[in-house]
């Protein structure tokens, strides 16, 4: 294992909590509640599945969560924050930079760089040396197996390599949170397949918190805890272990 | 390489339209700048390789052919005395009429629209097929004696000794097409025959095609000064290096009747004559305000669009915590070099202008300072735009990329 997985240490503690979370639109003349009080929390080592129907606020929450949206009411909680949103935006940039990754359905990268660039540039803003970036991106995109593609543009990649290189960057990061919002919906079952196996392991091997919206119930397989929400309230929470050989069958 | 950089090569055909703006931007003040200072350099030339290290000009003058112009006969006595003076010889000039010579029957042809095109297929070879022209000219005299106060110092021998005989004249290679002549034709000059003897290099005639013919073959056409005033004078001094203070001496004792230059203070006096120009002036101004205002607007709108298209990509970004300082930054680097790219294209642009103007017998000049003037001015416009596109990225709004 690398020297990466020692915060591992942390398994099981909570790494984000929410409280009473509020969220509400206002579109024209109506505002619709897209979070209805919700209490959240998410632990160091787990895949925290987050499913729903459509609506139902899913994507608000984890937005909420991870400093993106900020809540009408409510308190969240983050790794050494006590109240995420008490924060000046500027921290809570900080915060994002320093702890957080984002994994969304579409990969989001620049055209203009290569898989290797795309983590550099993201680790520079991080403060990274350039060469000890350039170590950390090649460990990171090794770890998703693209070792071998390292230096090819999205334009030359699969869909499936695409969201790998997204994951790459996140992952070189060595973020404590990660956050995936339908990371598979737009890959085929091979390559979704290959997306949360990655999960897994960014929760089981270097202890992040991994909370994952999907739609897809084959997905649940590899969660350790699946919470069901529906028009902006919490369903159920289910703690099941998880199956890290199952596979993702059509 | 920079975010900015690599996405500036790579997606190159999205800044098109903004390089070129700035292209024709910095074309459009660039060409005007080197066609007016091709114009004056056309004019210093002369003074430049003249041989005359000190002039005299009327008191008002403010350049050669600029004011006043002529000093009373009487004076030439005066300036000999100067100890160091060698030789002193009034500038002389006229100008007049000038007809090319074009066989009757060809002539007649080449006159007829039906055939012109024919005709003047031919190219304009010395046995004809030129159409007759009628053209106003400029006479330059020189003395046609090696080394004369009066000779530019890059005319040759063999180039003075054709000028010796009578009738001869000289002109430039871009006149020659103007003139409808070659080599070796006759012509005529206020209704006189007179024969092209020789072809300059060098001496671009811009407003007015220039014969340039021997003092004797001036007089012969009856044109030459004989009055109480003469030319500007032209003064060979011993020593050269000593122009400075003779032109002081000569000042000195000048009493108002004329006023001495060094050639190198005509010279320079005469290249900003031109910028001096109200009209220029105006021109060039509307042009660096418009090319300000047409540049900046594509830049800005092409900047937009190709910010916008990379949006998503930015707010992945912000998702990650890179702060919007940071991207800011990253479009001013990204204008930067757009306006770079357009300083080179411009630059480029100019170029090939220049050569195509410069083959068409009108010599563009262009200097360091106006060459930086206007990548400056590129600049600005680049970064202004870059500025202007800054509001787009509000909408790299991470919280859309989740839904
Ligand atoms: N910026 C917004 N302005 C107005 N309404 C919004 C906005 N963002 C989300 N909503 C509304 O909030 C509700 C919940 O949105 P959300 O994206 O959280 O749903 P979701 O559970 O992620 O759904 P899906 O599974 O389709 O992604 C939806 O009804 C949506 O229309
Ligand atoms: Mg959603």
């Amino acid at each position: 294992m690398t020297p990466k997985s020692t915060i591992s240490g942390r398994h099981g503690e909570v790494a984000v909590a929410a409280e009473g979370l509020i969220k509400r639109f206002k579109t024209g003349r109506t505002t619709i509640e897209v979070l209805k009080g919700v209490d959240f929390d998410a632990r160091h080592g787990d895949l925290t599945m987050v499913m729903g129907p459509s609506g139902s606020g899913k994507s608000t929450l984890i937005a909420a969560l991870s400093g993106l949206l900020r809540p009408d009411e409510g308190k969240v909680a983050a790794l050494d924050q006590p109240n995420l949103w008490k924060l000046s935006d500027g921290k809570i940039d900080r915060f994002r930079l320093e702890h957080c990754g984002f994994i969304f359905q579409g990969f989001n990268l620049f055209p203009a760089l290569t898989a290797l660039q795309q983590v550099t540039t993201v680790l520079g803003y991080q403060g990274a040396e350039k060469g000890e970036a350039r170590q950390r991106a090649k460990a990171a995109l090794e770890e998703v197996g693209l070792g071998p593609r390292m230096n090819q543009r999205p334009s030359e990649l699969s869909g499936g390599e695409k969201q790998r290189v997204a994951i790459a960057r996140c992952l070189a990061k060595n973020p404590q949170l990660l956050f995936a919002d339908e990371p598979t919906s737009a890959l085929d079952g091979e390559n979704g397949q290959v997306v949360v196996r990655l999960l897994r392991r960014a929760a089981t091997e270097h202890g992040a918190a991994v909370v994952c919206v999907t739609h897809d119930p084959r997905l649940e397989a590899w969660a350790d805890r699946i919470i069901r929400i529906e028009d902006g309230r919490i369903l159920e929470d289910q703690r099941r272990t998880p199956d890290p050989n199952a596979t993702l069958s059509h | 390489m920079s975010l900015a950089l690599s996405t500036l090569i790579y997606e190159w055909r999205r800044y098109m339209a903004a390089v070129v703006a700035l292209a024709f931007s910095g074309l459009l003040i660039l060409a005007q700048v080197g066609m007016f200072m091709g114009i004056g350099r056309a004019f210093t030339a002369q003074i430049d390789r003249a041989r005359a290290d000190v002039m005299i000009l009327a008191p008002g003058a403010t350049g050669l052919g600029n004011g006043p112009s002529g000093v009373p006969r009487r004076i030439l006595p005066t300036i000999y005395r100067h100890p160091d003076v060698v030789q002193v010889a009034p500038l002389d000039g006229s100008g007049g009429r000038f007809q090319n010579i074009v066989p009757a029957d060809e002539a007649a042809e080449a006159q007829n629209p039906n055939q012109r095109t024919g005709a003047e297929g031919q190219g304009g070879g010395q046995q004809g097929g030129e159409r007759r022209r009628m053209e106003f000219v400029n006479v330059t005299v020189v003395d046609p004696i090696p080394g004369y106060v009066t000779v530019p110092t890059d005319y040759s021998d063999e180039l003075l000794e054709a000028l010796r005989r009578p009738y001869a004249v000289a002109v430039d290679e871009t006149a020659l097409r103007r003139l409808g002549v070659q080599l070796g034709d006759k012509a005529l000059y206020n209704g006189k025959t007179i024969e092209i003897a020789a072809v300059t290099r060098g001496y671009p005639n811009m407003m007015q095609a220039t014969l340039i013919m021997s003092r004797d073959t001036l007089r012969m056409l009856g044109e030459a000064d004989t009055g109480p005033r003469v030319g500007p004078l032209m003064v060979k001094l011993r020593d050269a290096s000593r122009a400075d203070a003779v032109a002081a001496q000569l000042n000195a004792q000048a009493g108002g009747q004329y006023r001495a230059w060094t050639r190198t203070e005509l010279a320079r006096a005469n290249a900003n004559l031109m910028f001096q120009e109200q009209i220029i002036g105006v021109m060039l101004g509307f042009s660096v305000f418009l090319g300000l205002l047409i540049g900046i607007a594509i830049t800005w709108q092409t900047l937009r669009g190709a910010i916008m298209a990379n949006i998503k990509e930015f707010a992945s970004l912000r998702a990650l915590g890179v702060s919007m300082p940071s991207l800011r930054r990253v479009i001013m680097e990204l204008s930067f070099w757009v306006g770079v790219a357009g300083i080179l294209a411009a630059g480029a642009l100019t170029w090939g202008v220049g050569l195509l103007a410069g083959a068409n017998g009108v010599p563009m000049a262009f200097s360091a300072f106006w060459i930086g003037m206007v990548s400056v001015l590129l600049l600005i416009i680049a970064i202004a735009s870059g500025f202007l596109s800054l509001g787009v990225l509000k909408n790299s709004q991470p919280a859309d990329l989740l839904r």
